[in-house]
This record gives structure tokens, sequence and C-alpha cells, in this order.
């Protein structure tokens, strides 16, 4: 019971922070001057895509310790992180084109960011269908472990090779300043935790289940055996 | 070493007895170069990127084929577990799978891209030297990924219907930095220019020679 109160509070947690979420961007946050209200979906977009891009990055260390220590909890854990992971990089492929078309006048275009973006959904999805392939657990989850290894290690090199095609994405965080104005840093901070604790509210069911599930097949297993 | 010579020597040995891959191989790109020519239009002039991209197309897709045999045909007669019985490491094994797939596809090469010169100009041929150093550095790449992973799809159930789609993911920005460098080839544009891009398909070679020679292991095992 004790695990279903905090998942409660979490679910509470997430609800409050999307509403101030919310607000802050449509009410407090400053409407662009040149890009107007469709510049909104920013800090929605920047938020999915960091919350895709953790999730890989939390998928790529649980192949690792996978990998190490053969316990199938690490497979549970980056496996759900991967799906929850595709969810949010699908959502930030979408925003992106949604804005991209009335700021750029055009869907998509070759940049960088959005060429990873692209290439880390393509990879990640081979990923689920491989899941789907493989019957036995103990190898399913080794493959996916390598993959999901073998994805993110591909990921600066995917960046890298994108600088093939010029670039019109806005760089907005750069490593020495961020270039916006405090109110929108604000309502970004904000939008940002809210997709963070999402995600942990998502990590945490999706796991929950694939464990109960697990625990459910182990207790019918020792009862045929008992029969 | 010399276990993995053995492995490479035996490998080499029932393709050549055998021929299958490599004929497939041959055959594939040889047609690949003739759709994709249809495609853009019977008898125009290409510039040097879109022969490029039609020239890696081809041999990308015809060495698909040949990799998906490597460890499917170990699976026929339960030959990997013979091989994972013998006394060799499995990084051993990984090594010879990748150089044999290495060999296929320069041989496989070897032929397509004289039909490629034959199709779509051999102006392109200028710069034969510089295409064969960019050549094998694909190749170095492109083998040590998808041994790694015919080795995963080989272990499932839909096997080689999966290796595309779990490699080509993977090896999108490889694909796309030889078709540039290529391209730059046969534009004659100076070296300088695109070195930058080579270094990176040098680099994704190295890289990913190391993973899949330390991943391996977890794969093979679990057969």
């Amino acid at each position: 019971m004790d695990t279903d109160f905090r998942s409660r509070a979490l679910t509470v947690i997430v609800g409050l922070l999307f509403l101030s979420a919310i607000y802050t961007i449509f009410f407090y946050a400053p409407t662009e001057r040149v890009m107007g209200i469709v510049q909104k979906i920013f800090y929605v977009h920047l938020s999915m895509a960091f919350t895709a891009f953790l999730s890989f990055f939390i998928a790529f260390i649980c192949g690792i310790l996978y990998l190490v220590k053969k316990d199938i909890k690490w497979d549970v854990y980056g496996s759900s992180s991967v799906e929850i992971g595709v969810v949010f990089i699908s959502l930030t492929l979408f925003s992106g084109v949604m804005w991209a078309r009335p700021i750029w006048n055009t869907w998509w275009t070759w940049d960088p960011r959005l060429t990873t973006a692209l290439i880390l959904w393509f990879i990640y999805v081979s990923y689920l269908i491989l899941r789907t392939s493989v019957d036995q657990e103990g190898k399913r989850a080794a493959y996916c472990a390598v993959l999901a290894i073998v994805g993110f290690v591909d990921v600066p090199i995917v960046f890298m090779s994108a600088r093939i095609w010029r670039t019109i994405h806005p760089v907005v965080i750069r490593s020495d300043s961020i270039d916006i104005a405090p109110s929108m840093l604000l309502t970004l901070a904000i939008t940002m935790a809210a997709f963070f604790s999402l995600w942990l509210l998502l990590f945490r069911l999706k796991t929950n289940v694939a464990l109960t599930c697990k625990r459910i097949r182990f207790l019918e297993n020792r009862m045929e055996g008992g029969d | 070493m010399r276990d993995t010579l053995l492995i490479i020597k035996k490998d080499l040995l029932t393709e050549f007895r055998k021929k299958e891959s490599l004929v497939s191989m041959v055959f594939f790109g040889f047609l690949l170069l003739v759709i994709l020519n249809i495609a853009l239009g019977i008898g125009r002039e290409l510039d040097g990127e879109v022969a490029a991209g039609i020239l890696w197309v081809s041999i990308i897709f015809s060495a698909v084929l040949g990799l998906g045999r490597v460890f499917s045909q170990e699976k026929e007669n339960r030959c990997i577990d013979g091989l994972l019985l013998s006394p060799v490491e499995s990084e051993q094994i990984y090594t010879a799978k990748t150089a044999v797939n290495f060999i296929f596809m320069v041989i496989a090469e070897a032929v397509i891209i004289p039909i490629f010169f034959v199709f779509y100009g051999d102006r392109f041929a200028r710069h034969l030297p510089m295409l064969i150093v960019v050549v094998l550095f694909v190749n170095l790449g492109f083998s040590t990924v998808g041994t790694l992973f015919s080795a995963i799809t080989a272990g499932t159930r839909r096997n080689e219907v999966l290796l595309p789609l779990l490699l080509f993911p993977v090896i999108t920005p490889l694909i796309a930095l030889a078709v540039k460098v290529t391209g730059s080839v046969f534009e004659e544009i100076p070296y300088q220019e695109y070195s930058s891009w080579l270094y990176i398909i040098v680099a994704f070679g190295f890289i990913f020679s190391g993973v899949g020679y330390l991943l391996f292991e977890y794969i093979i095992k679990e057969g």
C-alpha cells in the first residue's frame, strides 16, 4: 500500500506541476515579438526533447548494468525507459514540425538536431521491434541491452555527421549562456520539471506493471510445478 | 590469432565452394544500379553527389545480403555450438566474422564499382585511389556493426528480415558521410574540404570495432 500511496502523491505533484506549467506558458511568459503565439510550443518541445534524451541515456546505463550484473530488473528499467523515450521523441518531432511550418515555412529541414532526433526515433523503434521478436527472457534482455548501448554510442556520431547539412534551428542554450528572457527561463524550468515528474510517474507505473507480470508468471510456474 | 585465421579460412572456403553469398551480393548490387538508373531517368548526366548516392545504396543493400548469411549458416546444423565449444575466444570469432564480412564486401565492390563506372560514366573513375580509401573505411564501419547485429538477428525468430531494420538506423550517419565524401571525390573537390568527414568515417569504424569487440561475447553466449 506504501508504493500505492507514493504513486498517488506523485500523480498529484505531476498534476500540479502541469497546471502551473500551462499557467506560466500562457499567462506569465511574454509573447515572443517575432514569432508570436507559436513560440509557446518551445517550452513543451524542449522539455520533451530533454526527457526523451534522458530516457535513452538511462536505457544505455541500464544496458551496461544488465550485461555486467545479469539481473533482469535492469532489463525492465531499460525497456520501460526506452518505451517512454520513444513516446517523447515522437512528440518532440511532431511539435517541432508544427512549429517549423509557420516559422520556417517548411515542415522539415535536414538540420543536425532534427536529423539526430529522427534517427534516434528509428533506432529506438527498432529496439521495440527487436523486443517483440525474441521470446526467451534472458536472450531478449541481452540483445536489447546491446542495442541500447550501440544506439546511444551512435548519437554523437549522428549529430556530427548531420552537420553535412546547413542549420537553421535556433540555438537557445549554449555552453556559456542562455538566450532568453528571465520570465521565459522560469516558464521553461517549470515545464521541464513537469515533464521530468511525468517521466518519473510513467516509469514507476511501467516498471511496476512489468515486475508484477514477472512475479505472476513466477507464481504460476511454481503452482504448476507443485501439482 | 591463428584461430581467427582458421575461422576466416573456413568461411572463405565454404563460400568459394558454394558461392552463395557472393553471387547474390554482386547480382543484387548490379540489379540495384540498373533500377536506380531507371528511377532517375535513363540517359541523364548525373552530378557527383547523386552518383555517389546511387553507388552507396547499391553497395550497402547488396552487403546486407551477405551479412545475414554469415551467422544464419552457422545456425544450420548447429555449427555455432561447435564453434563455441572449441577453445576459441568469442572475441576471436567476432574478429574473424568481421574480417569475412569485410572481405565479402571488397569482393562484391570489386565487381559493382566497375559496373557503376560503365553505366554512369568513367569520368568518375579518375580518382580511383581516393575512392578505394573511402570504400575500405566505410567497409570497416559497416562490417563491425553489421557483424554484431547479424549475430543478434540470427538468434531471433525473424532472422534476416530483422537485420536491415536494426542495422540501417545505426549506420545512417555512415551512409550519409560515405555519400558526402564520395561525392566530393567525384566532384574533384580538394581533400582539405572533405577530410573532416572522412575522419568521422574512420572514427565510426574504430569506435564500433571496440564496441562490437566488447559486446559480442554477451550476444553469442545467448545464442
